[in-house]
């Protein structure tokens, strides 16, 4: 079953044929303020969103664990290095106990020796 | 707002206590003594406490000649560098410094006898994993000759 024509859509179809044009400068400016509406509550949003995500019992929690964490492995980057630099220094704080020859090439000015 | 900043400033607390704690538990001991050195040997070369023991005692005992060589190379590297000064002077003691050249080779050589048996003993206490390990450990300071005596 068709439903009946409505009067009114001949007069709306007659009315757009008819419409006055549009003013050049029109288009640009709605597309700057579709442009600006959608922009801010984009910033507005986008803090509002942490702020709600930090608000949150678990996301809070998982973000202090994750800084301690960062914090652990920073210090195991840090020991690492510390460790490497004693390891060197004990290397040669041993070669030099075992051999007076290496510490004294060690201590020497000048590679050569009196007698080379 | 005020939740959000007490959050991150909760988070740079905990993360700073954490490494700071972490890096004070685990921070190695700053000791440069014969200790420090053997307890650095035992670490690398995995000895046991009975290998350790031993090893320690071989150090121990020739520690006190190691020193007197190493004290007495420092003293003759304080005549070369007087010779030196003599020679660009041009007042030179030719017989002096031959003299010289023979008794900084006699060092030389009980240096490098003394170091040669101290590794040859404690090369005996270790496997041959560790002992292959020890001879890369010390591979900076042991001259051609003497890894060749040591093979």
């Amino acid at each position: 079953m068709t439903p009946s024509p409505d009067p009114l859509d001949d007069l709306v179809k007659r009315w757009g044929e008819n419409a006055p044009p549009l003013p050049a400068s029109v288009r640009p400016e709605v597309w700057r303020r579709v442009a600006r509406a959608e922009a801010a509550p984009l910033k507005a949003g986008w803090l509002a969103r942490l702020e709600a995500d930090f608000a949150r019992p678990a996301f809070a929690g998982a973000f202090i664990a994750a800084c301690t964490l960062l914090g652990l492995f920073l210090a195991e980057v840090r020991l690492s290095r510390l460790h490497a630099q004693r390891d060197a220094q004990l290397a040669r704080s041993y070669l030099t106990l075992v051999d007076p020859l290496f510490a004294d090439a060690a201590a020497r000015p000048r590679p050569n020796s009196p007698h080379s | 707002m005020t939740r959000l900043l007490l959050v991150i400033l909760a988070g740079a607390i905990c993360g700073g206590l954490a490494h700071l704690g972490w890096f004070a538990a685990h921070r190695p001991a700053r000791a440069d003594d014969l200790d420090a050195e053997l307890g650095w040997i035992q670490e690398s070369l995995q000895l046991s406490p009975d290998q350790f023991a031993r090893i320690k005692a071989l150090h121990e005992q020739s520690r006190p000649r190691m020193l007197e060589l190493a004290s007495e190379l420092a003293q003759m590297r304080r005549e070369f560098a007087q010779f030196k000064h003599a020679q660009e002077a041009e007042d030179i003691d030719f017989v002096e410094f031959a003299r010289f050249v023979e008794k900084r080779r006699a060092v030389d050589r009980e240096c490098l006898e003394s170091t040669r048996q101290l590794v040859l003993a404690a090369s005996g206490v270790m496997d041959d994993e560790q002992r292959e390990r020890y001879r890369t450990l010390l591979a900076p300071a042991l001259h051609v000759s003497d890894k060749a005596r040591l093979d």
